[in-house]
C-alpha cells in the first residue's frame, strides 16, 4: 500500500508491523514524531502494545532490559542529548545480549545547543556493541526497521540494533512510501520467542558481576557476534528483497555508478542522495564518478569496502561528525583499511549545516585535481 | 514448609554468597525473599548485594533476578511490568525492585519517582545502610596486644606491637591516630617469608652498611627508595604469650528445650597444649554440628591421627569418644560442640581460619597447635613441612602465625588437582583447587662465629626481630590505603595483605555527623553535616497506597510488611534498615543489637503509611539515650558531648513529627 508519510511515521508504521509489544518512550526533537505516532496507534487501539511514559531516556533504555527479559519485543527512539543520557545503558544492553531496537533521529550534541542534524550522537557510541544501520530515505526506514528486528534477534547475533535516520532532513520530510502488508511482514519476521526470560518456573540470573577471569571472554563473544552479524545483515537484505521486493545494495554497502568509476564519494545517510544527484549530473558530462553509501557502520564491512574501492583513483570521505582532536571517524577507519588509496577526508553538515550540490561538486573537483582545497565544507 | 510463626523454611536468597560477616543487608534480603516466596522476580541495582550474590558463573538467587546499572532498578521493573502485561502474564507474579540508599535516595531517585507516578505494580525496597558501600574488603592484618586485627578494626587507644629503635626489642605502644590516605599506588614487597603491600612513601626500616669494620645502622627508607637485596627488619617471633582464658559460654543443661539427657564433660577454662593439638587436628579433619550435638573427626582406621585424636579427646574433655566407625571418630556432647564452635576456627573445610586469640598464646601451645595441624593435613618433605588446605584464609592466617614462631615460611601456593588424585590420604571426589604452604624450623647458628653471624644478620641474637633480604618489589595498582600513628615509636607491624579497603562514601541517607570517606571526621568539620533525606515521606507524597519501614530486629513485622506491600495492585515502597559492620565500624556480631537499639532509641522507628494513614507499629514510650546507639559504632567515635546532644535533639524532633501524624491521614492517596 502506497501512502505519503514522513519518515517518523514510516518508522512508527514499521514498529506496528513488527508487532512490538513494549515501547518505553521519552520525547526529544527531532525523534518526537515517532512516539507521537506510536501513541496514536496504541491509544486508538490499532496497536496491541504497552507504552511506558518513562521520565528520562536513561529509564527508557533501562526499561528495555526489563521488557525484553520478560519476553516482549521492544522499541524506543531518541536523539542527541537524550541519546547521551542513555549512553550508560547502551553497553549494558549489548553486554547482556538483548535484541533491543532503537530509532535514532540523528541530531548533534550540545553545546551550543542545536536541534539539527549531524551524526555525532550515534557515531560517538560506535564502540558500545550496537549494530548501527543508516537509512537514506523514508522507504528505507520502513524496510530497515523491520530488518533490524530480524538481524538483532538472530541467534548468531543477539545484539541490540539502532537504525539511524537524519533528523529533520529525513524525520520531518514527507515522501511516497510503499508500506508492506502485515501478512508479508509476519512471514518475514516471525513472533519474538526467547529461551532466556524472567520466568518464575525456571529462575535465572541476568546481569551478574564478571570478574577479570571471565570479563574478556564476554567481550570476545560480543565481537564474534558482531562479525557474524555481517552475514546476517546481508541475508536479511536479500531475504527481504525476495519476500517484499526491495533491497539496498548487499545490505552493508550500497554502490551507485561504481562499475567503471575512477573517483567516488563515501558517506552515510541522506547526504548520499545529494552526492548521487551530483554524480548523475557529472556522469552525463562523461566523468567517471560514483557514490558509496555505507549502510552498516557497525559491524564495519571491511571486505566489502575494500572491494568497492579497488579500482578507484581517489576517494573522498564525508563525515557528518568530528572526533575533536583527531579526524572524522569514518575517514580514520577507511584510511586504516585502504593504505594504497588516495584519500581525502571532509567534515561536513555539522549541526544542520546544509550539504549542497556545490559542496559535492567541489569535492569531485578536488578528487580530479588530486589536491584537497579544504577540509571543512562550510 | 513454615515454622510456627509463619516464616518460610525455604531459602530463595541462598547461603554461600560473599557478604561480610554480620551484614544486615544480606539478612534483610534473605527474609524479604522468604516472605515474598518463589513466584517473585527481582530487579536489583548495582551495589554490595549484587556483587556478593552473583559473581559469574555463580548466583545466590533462586528466583529470576536481573541487574542492569546503578540507578535503574525501578526503570527495569517498569519494563518487566509492562512486558508481562503486554503478554498477558502479569497475574500471580510478584515484582520487587531493590536498591541501596545510593540507588534509592540519590542517583536512582528520578527513576524511582517516575515508576511510582506511572503506577506500575511493583514493590520498591530501599535497603538503607546509610552510605555508598562496596564491600570486597580484606585488610592489612596488624599485630596487636589482643592478637591479629584488621587495620580497619583498630581504634585509637588500642595497643599495637612496635619495634623499639633504642634497644631493638618488641614493645607494645598505643595507637594514637588512624588516617585514611585515599587511593595510592601500591607496591608489593616480598621477602622469603613475608609479603606486604604499602604505598610508595611508606617507610621501612633498612640496614645501611657502612663497610667492613665500621658500624652499620638502621635507617628508614621509603618503598620507592627500596631495592631488591636491601635488608629490612622483620618480625621473627612474637612476645611470649599467656594461655588464653576462654570467655564463658551458655551451656546446655538437662531440662532445656529438647534436651533430655546430657553427657557430662569437662569444658576447658583456658588453653593448654593438649587442647591446642586437638584443635590443630580439628582444623584439618574435624567438624562440629551443634544441632546434632557432636564433634566429628574424619580419621580412618589405620590413619596416624586416629589414636592421638582419641587420646586427646579423653585428656581434654575427660570422656572417651562416644562413637566410631571405619572412617570417623565422634564425641557426642552438646556442650563440647558449643565450646568448639565458640572458639572461632570456622566450620566447613573452605571457611577455616586461625582465630585472633591463637596469636597471643605461649610458644609451646602454638607449637602444639601446629603439631596437630601437621598430623591431619600435613606431611614432611626433607627438612621442611608442608600443610595443605582448601581455605585460603586459613593459610594466610597460618602463615602469619608461623611468622611469629621463628620458623622459615614460604609463599602460599595454589594447585588444582584432577578428580581421583590422592591428596594427603584421600582421593578427590571432584577436581578441586587447594593451597599449601611450606615451612621449616631454623637451624641454630654456631656461637663460635658470632662476629660473622652478626655481620650477616645485624640483629643476630635478637629474640623478636631479624633482617631479611628483599626478593622483589612489584608495582601494583591504585588502592585505598589506611595508616596508623603509633605513640613514641611511629611504627607498627603489618604482615598481611592490603587488598582493597572499603568504599564508604556519604549518601543522602547518611546519618548526621557520621564519618564517611567523603564526609570524614575532620578537624574543622566533624562528619556529615546534613540530615537524612526523608525519602519515605517523599515517596508517600506520590499518593501510593503503602509505605513502611522495617528492620531485621523484628522479622515478623518485616514479613507482614513485605506481604502487604506485594498485595497492593499498584506501586508500594519499603524502607529497610541495614547495619553495615564494615562501613559503620561496628562489631559484626552487633548487627541485631544495633537494629534493636535503633528502634529503642527512636533512631529508626517502625511505622507504616497505609492508604495515607500513619501508624507507628512499635511505639517507644521510654526511649534509650541515642548515645547507647552511637557508641557501638566507629563512625561516630569522633563526636563530643555537644554533637551527641545535637543528634539526640534531631532524633527527638523527627520522632515527634512522626508521633504527631500517628493515627491520622497525613498523605493523599491517588491510586
Amino acid at each position: 500500500m502506497k501512502s505519503v508519510v514522513e519518515a517518523s511515521e514510516a518508522v512508527a508504521l514499521a514498529v506496528k508491523l513488527a508487532r512490538v509489544k513494549v515501547c518505553p518512550m521519552y520525547p526529544i526533537t527531532p525523534s518526537t514524531h515517532i512516539p507521537e505516532r506510536i501513541a496514536d496507534y496504541i491509544f486508538d487501539g490499532e496497536m496491541d502494545a504497552e507504552m511506558i511514559h518513562v521520565e528520562s531516556e536513561h529509564s527508557a533504555a533501562s526499561a528495555l532490559i526489563g521488557s525484553i527479559l520478560s519476553g516482549a519485543r521492544s522499541f524506543t527512539a531518541t536523539s542527541s542529548n537524550g541519546f547521551a543520557l542513555m549512553y550508560e545503558i547502551l553497553p549494558i544492553l549489548s553486554g547482556m545480549r538483548l535484541p533491543a531496537v532503537m530509532a535514532v533521529a540523528n541530531r548533534t550534541l550540545a553545546a551550543p545547543i542545536n536541534i539539527w542534524n549531524d551524526h555525532s550522537d550515534a557515531v560517538s557510541a560506535r564502540d558500545q556493541g550496537w549494530i548501527q544501520l543508516y537509512a537514506e530515505s523514508s522507504q528505507e526506514c520502513v524496510d530497515t526497521m523491520i530488518q533490524c528486528y530480524k538481524i538483532a534477534e538472530d541467534k548468531k547475533v543477539s545484539l541490540p540494533a539502532m537504525m539511524c535516520l537524519d533528523g529533520f532532513t529525513l524525520t520531518h520530510v514527507f515522501e511516497n512510501v510503499d508500506v508492506p502488508e502485515q501478512a508479508q511482514v509476519d512471514k518475514f519476521l516471525p513472533a519474538f520467542t526467547r529461551e532466556d526470560t524472567l520466568d518464575v518456573n525456571n529462575p535465572k540470573t541476568f546481569g551478574p558481576i564478571g570478574f577479570p577471569d571471565s570479563f574478556m571472554g564476554f567481550k570476545k563473544q560480543q565481537q564474534d557476534a558482531m562479525t557474524a552479524a555481517l552475514d546476517v545483515i546481508k541475508k536479511a537484505n536479500s531475504y527481504y528483497k525476495k519476500q517484499i521486493g526491495r533491497g539496498y545494495g548487499d545490505g552493508l554497502v550500497e554502490l551507485t555508478d561504481m562499475g567503471d568509476a575512477e573517483y567516488a564519494i563515501l558517506g552515510m545517510g541522506t547526504l548520499c542522495g545529494t552526492a548521487k544527484a551530483k554524480a548523475e549530473e557529472l556522469r552525463a558530462k562523461g566523468k567517471k564518478v560514483g557514490v558509496i553509501r555505507l549502510r552498516s557502520f557497525r559491524p564495519f564491512p571491511v571486505k566489502e569496502l575494500q572491494a568497492a574501492v579497488k579500482n578507484l583513483k581517489g576517494l573522498a570521505v564525508l563525515d557528518r561528525h568530528i572526533s575533536l582532536g583527531s579526524n572524522g571517524p569514518l575517514f580514520t577507519e577507511i584510511s586504516a583499511i585502504t593504505p594504497e588509496l588516495k584519500l581525502f577526508g571532509y567534515i561536513a553538515g555539522l549541526g544542520g549545516k546544509d550539504i549542497t550540490l556545490k559542496h559535492i561538486e567541489s569535492v569531485f573537483t578536488d578528487l580530479e585535481k588530486g589536491k584537497q582545497s579544504r577540509e571543512w565544507l562550510m | 514448609m513454615k515454622d510456627l510463626k509463619g516464616i518460610n523454611y525455604e531459602e530463595y536468597f541462598a547461603s554461600g554468597h560473599r557478604a561480610c560477616a554480620g551484614c544486615g543487608e544480606a539478612l534483610v534480603l534473605r527474609h524479604i525473599m522468604k516472605a515474598a516466596g518463589p513466584k517473585t522476580i527481582v530487579a536489583q541495582a548495582t551495589g554490595c548485594m549484587e556483587v556478593v550474590s552473583t559473581p559469574y558463573p555463580q548466583s545466590a538467587w533462586r528466583v529470576p533476578w536481573v541487574h542492569g546499572a546503578f540507578e535503574n532498578a525501578a526503570a527495569i521493573a517498569s519494563g518487566i511490568d509492562a512486558g508481562l502485561k503486554a503478554q498477558g502474564k502479569r497475574e500471580k507474579v510478584n515484582l520487587i525492585a531493590m536498591g541501596g540508599d545510593g540507588a534509592s535516595f540519590d542517583i536512582g531517585f528520578g527513576a524511582l519517582s517516575g515508576a511510582l507516578e506511572r503506577g506500575h505494580k511493583f514493590t520498591y525496597i530501599a535497603t538503607d545502610n546509610e552510605a555508598y558501600m562496596n564491600c570486597l574488603a580484606l585488610d592489612s592484618l596488624i599485630m596487636t596486644k589482643d592478637g591479629l586485627k584488621r587495620i580497619i578494626d583498630i581504634g585509637v587507644g588500642d595497643m599495637v606491637y612496635a619495634f623499639s629503635q633504642k634497644n631493638h626489642k618488641l614493645v607494645l605502644k598505643k595507637c594514637t591516630g588512624i588516617f585514611d590516605n585515599g587511593k595510592k599506588r601500591i607496591f608489593e614487597i616480598n621477602t622469603d617469608s613475608q609479603t606486604i603491600k604499602a604505598t610508595g612513601n611508606h617507610p621501612f626500616l633498612v640496614l645501611e652498611r657502612n663497610g667492613r669494620g665500621k658500624q652499620s645502622e638502621l635507617v628508614w627508607k621509603t618503598v620507592e627508595e627500596l631495592r631488591a637485596g636491601d635488608e629490612v627488619v622483620v618480625l621473627k617471633q612474637g612476645l611470649e604469650g599467656k594461655s588464653h582464658i576462654f570467655p564463658k559460654i551458655q551451656l546446655s543443661k538437662k531440662g532445656d528445650y529438647k534436651v533430655n539427657r546430657i553427657r557430662e564433660v569437662t569444658i576447658p577454662k583456658k588453653s593448654s597444649k593438649d587442647l591446642m593439638k586437638l584443635l590443630g587436628l580439628y582444623v584439618g579433619d574435624g567438624w562440629v554440628r551443634v544441632e546434632k550435638a557432636e564433634i566429628g573427626f574424619s580419621v580412618p582406621k589405620g590413619n596416624r591421627a586416629r589414636v592421638p585424636v582419641k587420646q586427646l579427646i579423653r585428656r581434654v574433655f575427660s570422656v572417651d569418644a562416644t562413637r566410631e566407625n571405619e572412617n570417623e571418630v565422634y564425641l557426642g556432647s552438646i556442650n563440647a560442640a558449643k565450646f568448639v564452635e565458640s572458639l572461632g576456627f570456622g566450620k566447613g573445610a573452605k571457611n577455616k581460619v586461625v582465630p585472633e586469640w591463637v596469636f597471643t598464646l605461649p610458644i609451646e601451645e602454638k607449637k602444639a597447635f601446629i603439631e596437630g595441624l601437621l598430623l591431619s593435613d600435613g606431611y614432611k618433605i626433607g627438612n621442611s613441612y608442608r600443610y595443605v588446605s582448601a581455605s585460603k584464609e586459613l593459610l594466610q592466617t597460618l602463615r602469619l602465625l608461623l611468622q611469629t614462631m621463628n620458623v622459615r615460611v614460604g609463599k602460599i601456593h595454589q594447585q588444582t588437582k584432577a578428580k581421583g588424585t590422592k591428596v594427603v590420604y584421600r582421593a578427590l571426589k571432584k577436581a578441586s583447587t587447594y593451597g599449601y604452604i611450606c615451612f621449616s624450623l631454623k637451624k641454630g647458628t654456631n656461637s663460635k662465629y658470632r662476629s660473622q653471624n652478626k655481620y650477616r644478620d645485624f640483629l643476630y641474637g635478637n629474640k623478636n626481630f631479624e633482617m631479611k633480604k628483599i626478593r622483589s618489589i612489584e608495582r601494583k595498582r591504585l588502592e585505598p590505603t589506611l595508616d596508623l600513628r603509633v605513640e613514641g615509636e611511629h611504627n607498627f607491624i603489618a604482615n598481611g595483605f592490603v587488598v582493597h579497603n572499603t568504599g564508604v562514601q556519604r549518601s543522602g541517607a547518611t546519618f548526621p555527623y557520621a564519618s564517611t570517606t567523603t564526609s570524614p571526621a575532620g578537624k574543622k568539620i566533624p562528619g556529615k553535616q546534613e540530615p537524612k533525606k526523608p525519602l519515605p515521606y517523599i515517596i508517600a507524597s506520590h499518593g501510593i497506597k503503602y509505605v513502611a519501614s522495617m528492620s531485621p530486629a523484628n522479622l515478623l513485622d518485616l514479613k507482614t510488611k513485605v506481604q502487604k506491600a506485594l498485595a497492593i495492585p499498584h506501586a508500594s515502597f519499603l524502607h529497610a534498615y541495614c547495619v553495615c559492620p564494615v562501613g559503620w565500624h561496628c562489631k559484626s556480631d552487633d548487627t541485631i543489637e544495633l537494629s534493636k537499639l535503633a528502634i529503642q532509641t527512636r533512631v529508626f522507628p517502625l511505622y507504616e503509611i497505609e492508604n495515607g494513614v500513619v501508624k507507628i507499629n512499635q511505639k517507644v514510650e521510654k526511649p534509650k539515650p541515642v548515645l547507647e546507639y552511637l557508641q557501638l559504632q566507629g563512625r561516630f567515635k569522633h563526636l563530643g558531648e555537644e554533637e551527641v546532644q545535637k543528634i539526640q535533639d534531631y532524633v527527638d524532633a523527627r520522632y515527634k513529627f512522626l508521633l504527631d501524624m500517628d493515627g491520622k491521614k497525613a498523605f493523599d492517596v491517588l491510586f
